[in-house]
């Protein structure tokens, strides 16, 4: 049986976005849990090469302190 | 000849000055390793989003320059050098980068132009200058900077 799958389109490049800036801390938080962690691809339907940038964004925004590694709850 | 950008957090408790004198001397490490620099962007004191070395708030400069691969090295053991570093990173230009670059029209191969872009937050780093300024022009610049937020 083969599922009808609906069509994920990749929301950076239908955004125009060429480049994944790491300095964009609101572009790369859309793309965090809220514990800071990555959100997969089938989840958010990147594509292989956005992701790819994403991550890179992402550790590279991690290191400059300007994301968390860990984001903890105070409740 | 790459083109190269390096971040730095500095120590947000340094005085203005000592800041100034920080950027001015990894800019003449880049132009003494045969580089030039093409944009000094100091973005100004920012919270970190976790503590380094107990500290919760740094200054950031950013310095993009154009040269060689020795470069990064000789920046590198300068950080490591100084003590008011907290962190750093140095990154050359991906093919992205680039391709973003040209399609804002920002020509790879122009000549590199030295700007200095004044700090976001420079009313936070410097008390003393916002205290001169009369009431109206800091308002303006708050509001401003509210709306770059947005």
């Amino acid at each position: 049986m083969i599922k009808n799958r609906k069509k994920r389109n990749c929301p950076f490049t239908e955004a125009g976005i060429v480049y994944i800036d790491f300095k964009d801390e609101k572009l790369l938080k859309k793309y965090l849990t809220e514990q800071g962690k990555i959100i997969p691809r089938h989840t958010s339907g990147a594509s292989a090469k956005m992701q790819r940038q994403l991550a890179r964004a992402v550790k590279r925004a991690r290191h400059l302190a300007l994301i968390p590694f860990v984001a903890d709850f105070t409740r | 000849m790459a083109i190269y950008e390096t971040v730095v957090i500095l120590d947000s408790l340094l005085p203005p000055k000592e800041i100034d004198d920080a950027v001015e001397r990894f800019s003449q490490i880049i132009k003494e390793n045969g580089g030039t620099v093409r944009v000094v962007d100091k973005w100004g004191k920012r919270r970190l989003a976790y503590e380094i070395q107990k500290k919760q708030y740094g200054f950031y400069v950013a310095i993009e320059f154009e040269g060689e691969g020795n470069i990064p090295k000789a920046l590198q053991s300068e950080y490591n050098y100084t003590d008011s570093v907290l962190r750093y990173l140095t990154y050359r230009y991906d093919k992205h980068k680039l391709k973003a670059m040209e399609k804002a029209g920002k020509n790879v191969a122009e000549a590199p132009v030295v700007e200095e872009k004044p700090a976001k937050a420079a009313e936070e780093s410097k008390p003393v200058v916002e205290e001169q300024t009369p009431e109206t022009a800091t308002a303006e610049e708050s509001s401003k900077e509210e709306a770059q937020n947005d």
